[in-house]
């Protein structure tokens, strides 16, 4: 096998993953809505949305499972049923309950190995990386949902690929499971490979994601860094704490700002930026005992942006309740 | 706000195609070459063959289908009796095969469960990515099954034989008394080697059926009911000769079982060979369509 460093590329070609204007259509559901982005290598970009914002589509999509009426899905330049021996080029993990529960998971294991000419050897090899040495001789139905996530994973490695897709990882996994996961996927991405992970929740992406694909309605709402999405969100207001409030409302709204009271001696201004408000006070020698300029955090980011593309607001549903 | 839409295709150009060279003799290597179907199809058939000797369950099936077919045979044979004096017109080969009736059920299951098993914990999946040429998942199911069919039918149908030949000679359907004995004479050769190829086509109708119905329960039924409600059907057309003649000579069934008989051929409304190729034909029918429906639908 090779050593993980010497990942990035088959034949020649950067390990991506382009999605282009994929639409589908199930019954008279829109499921897709002309889905475009790309996912490079060497960096783990994180997909997110609300439930029904058409990720798993896409990811099925991308792994030729559903066909979509329009568009196209390429991993490596290449779309995905051209691909000779796929697991080599791009491993996925969807659905991590999706597997014969009677079956051992090492024997899952290996008849995805022999599907790709590879040997008993390898699938050892995955097993351990994984951390599932110990269970492996059990059947897989007897396993967590935690498990099933290792066991999905070592299956996405089998191949060593340099494309790698995981939808909801998170999932089911206990809050030292999701920092091993974190932590996984940027060692990944270490590696050189392109890392796409799917997530309804932004927080499990904090310091795991280094791009972000926002998705709503089928289709993608912003495709960004993650520090950009923070920075665009966070705009420029200032939260103000001053005890001559009526006069600085004044000499803010003098000087372009919209100006809103927050509190007994809190205001919040827009239009403006930090140092701009604290020269114009300093110049109309107005007094203030406080100022802060807001950052949102990844979360408020996130929450903006999809305020419109949440399509059931409703009860959270089981899975997002840990 | 500012947010960087989608970049679309025109991103694609700017993406250094900077690709490291592959490190030589690793299992990258087998990405190199292409189209090489055979080396998928073995594969695929290794694949296969992992799957269904590891699932639990295969082994019982598989014991179930020899020992259902033999006794069943077994059992009729020792219910089979003539009365002193009276012409009898039993076929010995026949009544010791009559288990095949059985044992099809079996196969049918075993079929079934290849692929339905798939679909209803969603490992299909896992299956199509792994093996994206669905055609190639279905051949290499089929080949499987047949491997393993063909053991084990020869096992039952030697069995059942052997077995009937012992109890019906014992019951006095004798040579003696003018019985075609169950022996190795060409028409219980035939009707052997027709029992196991039977078998065969069972287990590949149903794993068609199976493909194209993808639920198990749905499946099993459509099978179970393709198998043996036409043979009932058939039973109640007494009175309308045409359409009961229609029934006996195609369906799977009626005429796939024309090659159990070796007396009274003459009487058949099918004759054994023809009627082998009438289920042929269906089992063909069946794989073709749930080829197609392979590639056209979701997985």
């Amino acid at each position: 096998m090779p050593a993980t460093s010497e990942i990035p590329s088959v034949d020649g070609m950067e390990a991506t993953i382009e999605v282009t204007g994929l639409r589908k259509r199930f019954g008279s559901t829109l499921a897709l809505d002309g889905m475009s982005f790309i996912v490079k290598p060497g960096q783990v970009t994180g997909f997110v949305g609300p439930n029904g914002a058409g990720k798993s589509t896409t990811m099925r999509a991308i792994l030729g499972l559903d066909a979509p009426d329009q568009g196209s899905a390429l991993i490596s330049g290449q779309p995905y049923p051209k691909l000779r021996r796929p697991l080599s080029h791009i491993g996925a993990m969807l659905d991590a309950a999706a597997l014969q529960p009677g079956r051992t998971a090492r024997n899952h294991l290996l008849w995805l190995a022999h599907s790709q000419g590879l040997s008993g050897r390898r699938v050892d090899e995955v097993i351990e990386r994984a951390g599932l040495t110990s269970a492996a001789r059990r059947k897989a139905g007897g396993f967590s949902l935690g498990m099933r996530q290792r066991l999905g994973i070592a299956a996405a490695m089998l191949g060593d690929p340099p494309v790698l897709m995981f939808d909801e990882p998170f999932n089911g996994m206990d809050p030292e499971g999701i920092i091993w996961m974190r932590g996984y996927l940027r060692s990944l991405a270490a590696d050189g490979r392109a890392v796409l992970v799917s997530s309804h929740l932004m927080s499990e992406l904090e310091d795991a994601a280094d791009h972000l694909v926002v998705a709503g309605r089928g289709k993608v709402i912003a495709d960004t860094s993650v520090a950009e999405l923070i920075a665009a969100a966070s705009g420029d207001r200032v939260t103000l704490r001053t005890g001559s409030r009526s006069e600085v409302m004044t000499v803010l709204a003098h000087a372009g700002a919209t100006v809103a009271a927050t509190g007994r001696d809190t205001l919040a201004v827009s239009g403006l930026t930090a140092e701009q408000v604290v020269a114009r006070l300093g110049e109309s020698g107005v007094g203030f005992s406080e100022i802060s300029a807001h950052r949102a955090t990844l979360e408020e980011a996130y929450m903006e942006l999809t305020r419109d593309a949440v399509e059931f607001r409703a009860e959270p549903a089981e899975e997002e309740v840990r | 706000m500012t947010q960087t839409m989608t970049h679309g295709r025109n991103q694609t150009m700017t993406i250094a195609r900077h690709g490291l060279p592959r490190p030589a003799g690793t299992a990258w290597a087998g990405t190199a070459w292409a189209g090489h179907a055979w080396t998928g199809l073995s594969d695929a058939l290794r694949a296969e063959w992992t799957k269904l000797r590891t699932v639990p369950g295969t082994a019982w099936i598989l014991t179930a289908i020899c020992v259902l077919t033999v006794a069943v045979g077994a059992a009729t044979a020792a219910a089979t009796r003539c009365g002193a004096g009276t012409r009898c017109t039993i076929d010995p080969t026949k009544v010791s095969l009559t288990g095949i009736e059985v044992g099809q059920a079996v196969v049918a299951v075993l079929a079934v469960l290849m692929i339905s098993g798939e679909y209803s914990t969603g490992m299909i999946a896992a299956t199509f990515t792994a093996m994206p040429r669905r055609w190639m998942v279905l051949a290499a199911k089929a080949a499987v099954l047949t491997g393993l069919v063909l053991v084990v039918a020869v096992v039952a149908v030697a069995g059942s034989l052997a077995a009937g030949r012992l109890i019906l000679t014992g019951n006095g359907l004798t040579a003696a008394h003018g019985f075609a004995v169950v022996s190795l004479h060409g028409p219980t050769v035939r009707a052997a080697v027709g029992s196991v190829l039977y078998l065969e086509l069972v287990g590949l109708l149903s794993l068609g059926i199976a493909t194209i119905v993808r639920d198990s329960a749905a499946a099993t039924g459509a099978v179970l009911g393709i198998l043996y409600v036409p043979p009932v059907i058939a039973l109640f057309l007494g009175s309308e000769p045409a359409w009961q003649h229609w029934v006996e000579r195609y369906t799977p069934t009626n005429a796939g079982l024309a090659i159990l008989n070796t007396t009274g051929l003459r009487d058949l409304v099918i004759s054994p060979w023809a009627g082998l190729g009438v289920l042929a034909a269906w089992a063909a029918a069946a794989l073709l369509a749930a080829g197609v429906l392979l590639r056209l639908r979701d997985a």
